[in-house]
């Protein structure tokens, strides 16, 4: 079961509506009330609090604003719902012993809004091995005046600790670096994409070698009245059946090669 | 160890000979989502278009794609081929292309050429599960999502194969989202299979777990449907679809104040 973070972006809030209901009748249709939990990382521990309960078939929206003060600001709230409470402190992320589903993966609603408007998906977050890495190719961007375009990179781990690694972009076809940042472990990484010299043609190709994420891309009009969030594939999904996972490598190792760091 | 028997014979009458998509009939062949398209004064559908074996493995020459509309019955309105350019992104607007003559909903498909020796290798196909966004009454940003589908493939003849998996019992697909009073939800239901399906979109209060309201749709094989749901009280309400479909996940356009969302289940 996975956890459900709320998103951080500019000029937004963040947002997500839990659901104490399966999201199919054949997989995991047993109701149980549930325990609305926040989960955060914090001087080398994981820290959770229970936020209330959730009865079965309700829904809850929880917003950042109602967890600012339990949540530092520069930490990712990572809400969950579990059967049994999580412990105030652990040192590993805690494990979520509840019902699960595959068909679909059992989502919350994640969103950001402005006074105006707002966009979401549905999501979830489950920890990546410190060893993965990131290969994603982008073609979210948007222009005309006053468009802004970010990146959210959402990374969670296992190791409260946070770690750094560097994200690379650059130009796909020409492979012409575009941008190098640092983004930690733990965190929704928000970069500013508008300052890269992306025109519309080119297809931003993103490389993090030394961690695995879920790209974000937000888009958001200057008054914020217009807003767009979408994640990209991972490469996996650009094939299907078969040993999927085996061209997955084949696509990293190559573009991997083609761009030294 | 009887408990796990049960648990698993339970499991096999969902799961037994209903896969979510079907295998393509022919190695190699190119698959492709059922990407809803809209076309009216108010809408606009535009696609990102990317020479994905191009990422894989190198081309001798130009590779291209075909691209096939269909109608909201599922009937065959436009092929066209589109020549890739590699390692960009080429932004089509798809409702230009298909013009007005076809009504203002239906789907699309991209096929791509090429299948890289390599995907062919590990028992894989290449499949398009890309990038539609929507533009809605001219605004300044257009809203992205996700194909979510393996759900039709082309043969070397040209023969389109649906892939979706139809279930044996009806299913119930509850989205995980309140639907909210005030708000203009259209839900996009792409029947993905080679047989009419009927698919009922409830209402259910999520305070009294009433049904507030139900609407029944037929599709047939490759049909779309939009649907419009109204939230009459201002009171929780969420959706649940019931059908032989094995995943019916719509496609959501949520629009309040003019405003555009939209977002897979």
């Amino acid at each position: 079961m996975p956890y459900y973070p709320l998103l951080k972006a500019p000029g937004a809030q963040g947002w997500a509506t839990l659901c104490n209901f399966s999201p199919n009748n054949w997989e995991a249709n047993r109701g149980r009330q549930q325990f609305i939990n926040v989960t955060w990382a914090t001087e080398g521990h994981w820290a959770s609090k229970t936020l209330g309960v959730l009865l079965p078939g309700e829904l809850r929206t929880i917003n950042a604003s109602d967890v600012a003060d339990v949540v530092p600001a520069n930490a990712l709230a990572l809400l969950s719902l579990t059967h049994v409470s999580l412990p105030a402190q652990s040192n590993a992320l805690p494990k979520l012993d509840v019902a699960q589903t595959s068909v679909p993966a059992w989502r919350a609603t994640l969103g950001l809004s402005t006074s105006v408007a707002q966009t979401s998906y549905q999501g979830e977050l489950d920890s990546f091995p410190p060893q993965g890495s990131l290969l994603t190719f982008g073609p979210f961007l948007q222009f005309g005046e006053g468009i802004k375009n970010h990146l959210i990179l959402l990374n969670l781990e296992n190791s409260p600790k946070s770690r750094s690694a560097e994200l690379e972009i650059y130009d796909t076809a020409g492979l012409k670096p575009r941008g190098r940042f640092t983004v930690r472990s733990n965190a929704a990484n928000c970069i500013r994409l508008d300052e890269l010299g992306v025109e519309p043609g080119d297809l931003p190709l993103f490389i993090c070698r030394g961690m695995a994420a879920i790209p974000l891309y937000f888009s958001s009009s200057m008054d914020g009245a217009f807003l767009s969030l979408e994640h990209t594939h991972p490469p996996a999904s650009l094939v299907v059946h078969g040993r999927r996972w085996e061209a997955q490598k084949l696509l990293k190792n190559r573009w991997f090669a083609k761009v030294a760091p | 160890m009887i408990s796990q028997k049960i648990q698993r014979f339970r499991r096999a009458i969902w799961t037994w000979k209903q896969p979510l998509m079907r295998l393509p009939p022919l190695v190699g062949a190119p698959i492709s989502d059922l990407f809803v398209w809209r076309s009216s004064g108010e809408w606009q559908t535009l696609f990102e278009l990317i020479d994905i074996a191009s990422l894989f493995e190198d081309a001798d020459g130009p590779q291209d794609v075909t691209l096939i509309a269909f109608d909201e019955q599922g009937l065959r309105v436009l092929e066209q081929k589109v020549i890739l350019q590699v390692n960009s992104r080429q932004t089509l607007d798809i409702s230009s292309m298909i013009g007005r003559a076809y009504g203002e909903k239906g789907t699309f498909a991209v096929f791509h050429s090429r299948t890289p020796s390599s995907i062919t290798k590990l028992g894989s196909f290449l499949t398009e599960r890309g990038y539609v966004s929507y533009r809605y009454r001219g605004a300044p940003l257009r809203a992205y999502v996700h194909g979510n589908f393996d759900a039709i493939s082309l043969g070397a003849g040209g023969e389109l194969q649906l892939l979706g998996g139809s279930s044996l019992l009806r299913r119930e697909y509850s989205l995980q989202y309140e639907l909210q009073h005030g708000v203009v939800y259209e839900l996009g239901i792409v029947n993905p299979t080679s047989t009419s399906q009927r698919c009922i979109c409830k209402l259910v209060s999520v305070r009294t777990r009433k049904i507030t309201g139900a609407q029944v749709v037929n599709l047939p094989p490759g049909g779309i449907q939009l649907v419009p749901l109204r939230v009459d009280k201002s009171e929780p309400v969420r959706l649940v679809i019931q059908s032989h479909l094995v995943m019916a996940r719509p496609i959501v356009f949520r629009i309040q104040n003019l405003k555009l969302d939209v977002f897979h289940g």
